[in-house]
């Protein structure tokens, strides 16, 4: 009966050692820090930002990159709605055990629809900390960082975010990066505003 | 005056070929802020070997150190990241294979990941094995007799598998292959008394001789 459907015969497994203890060793409480927005609006920057900074103050982080993680994990999942679904499922379950284990999870992806990343939300209630990189599509083209814009431009790519796929944008995150009277701010000048808000929510104590 | 141009391309917002170049954080900034290194301990074992009782231990006795583990347990991800998949050989490949990939992240985290999963497979134990690199996965092979661990049956799932009520349950009508080459072997030999302490100890010895207690 066990191999016809999912798992029923396993157990959760207690563990003397638990989140509290690995807070006070670490002097800081594990989160997910969801960097979302297009493609070239600054996501690896930031997130590469944030975690010298966090660095620099002694606190312990990890990138979960959407780009590395799809070599790894999810290199097994293309970019088809179903499959683009069960990558943010997935890397939503990795940050989930990251901040359980009392890291400073920063997860990078483009992470396009709504209800995907809303998913990833349910699974941490008061540790998930949405970054919505607010570029105008025309600025993370001109940038092409990957020349991913030109390739489905030339429609070499399909399905691509932005151009012939739909970014939604999040309703209710609690931070959202813009421009400046047309200026993007600086990587540090954005990872401070991820820094102060983590501080003041008392995510780098324990 | 070129100068002045750099600086007004820069601050303008539109610089599309000025690279923002930061130092990133990587594995050895890691390692000096926990003073240890990453690795995975991959605990293998029959069902009611005992490999959940000696994660515990050894995380707890990592702790008392200063160190930071933390257990991937086989049935807790199954509640999870891999809730999807199920006994299946290929699913069970496929539950190895996420571990395996997940272990590694967080090895790369610099934390000492120990995964507690049945693994029956070597092909599968193998493959997590080449994710990382050398030294840095450490097997330890809970070699207790499928007698004891049935006696034990600390879930009562041998005796629902006598009873033919799960199939396909190793040890009884799915096999198990023992690791060839493993870089532990609990309990150790004329020591099967061992208590879950006493072996994570031989497991603490092992890391501190081999580095990983250490940045």
């Amino acid at each position: 009966m066990s191999t016809m459907g999912n798992s029923t015969n396993i157990f959760w497994q207690e563990s003397p050692v638990g989140k509290l203890e690995r807070r006070k060793l670490l002097n800081q409480k594990g989160c997910v820090v969801w960097i979302t927005g297009l493609s070239g609006s600054g996501k690896s920057t930031l997130a590469c930002s944030l975690s010298w900074e966090l660095h620099t103050r002694g606190k312990l982080s990890y990138i979960l990159d959407g780009d590395n993680v799809r070599h790894g994990l999810n290199k097994d999942l293309g970019f088809k709605a179903e499959d683009r679904t069960e990558n943010i499922r997935r890397v939503g379950e990795v940050a989930k055990l990251f901040a359980d284990a009392g890291l400073i999870c920063i997860a990078s992806l483009i992470s396009p629809y709504g209800k995907d990343r809303d998913a990833c939300r349910a699974m941490l209630p008061d540790a998930f900390i949405e970054v919505f990189m607010n570029m105008p599509l025309a600025l993370c083209e001109e940038r092409d960082p990957k020349g991913l814009y030109k390739l489905a431009r030339a429609g070499k790519i399909k399905g691509f975010t932005g151009i012939d796929d739909p970014y939604e944008p999040p309703l209710n995150c609690e931070i959202e990066l813009n421009q400046k009277d047309g200026v993007c701010p600086t990587p540090s000048a954005m990872a401070g505003e991820v820094i102060t808000y983590l501080e003041d929510k008392g995510y780098l104590q324990d | 005056m070129i100068v002045l141009l750099f600086f007004l391309i820069a601050t303008n917002g539109k610089a599309t070929n000025i690279v923002w170049h930061k130092s990133s954080v990587g594995k050895v900034h890691r390692q000096e802020v926990l003073q240890q290194k990453g690795c995975v301990i991959w605990i293998t074992g029959l069902s009611g070997s005992g490999k959940s009782t000696l994660a515990c231990a050894l995380c707890q006795a990592l702790y008392s150190r200063g160190k930071l583990a933390y257990i991937l347990d086989g049935d807790n991800v199954r509640h999870g990241l891999n809730r999807d998949l199920s006994f299946k050989a290929e699913d069970r490949a496929e539950n190895i294979r996420r571990i395996g990939e997940v272990a590694k992240l967080f090895a790369d985290a610099g934390i000492i990941c120990i995964a507690s999963v049945l693994s029956p497979y070597r092909k599968d134990r193998y493959a997590c094995r080449s994710l990382l690199p050398e030294g840095d996965f450490i097997e330890v092979f809970m070699n207790v007799p499928l007698q004891i661990c049935e006696v034990r049956d600390p879930k009562g799932l041998y005796k629902l598998a006598r009873a033919g009520k799960i199939n396909g349950f190793t040890g009884i009508d799915d096999p198990y292959e023992p690791p060839l080459n493993c870089e532990l072997e609990l309990p150790q030999k004329g020591n099967n008394c061992a208590s879950p302490c006493e072996m994570a100890e031989i497991v603490i010895s092992y890391l501190e001789e081999k580095g990983y207690l250490q940045a």
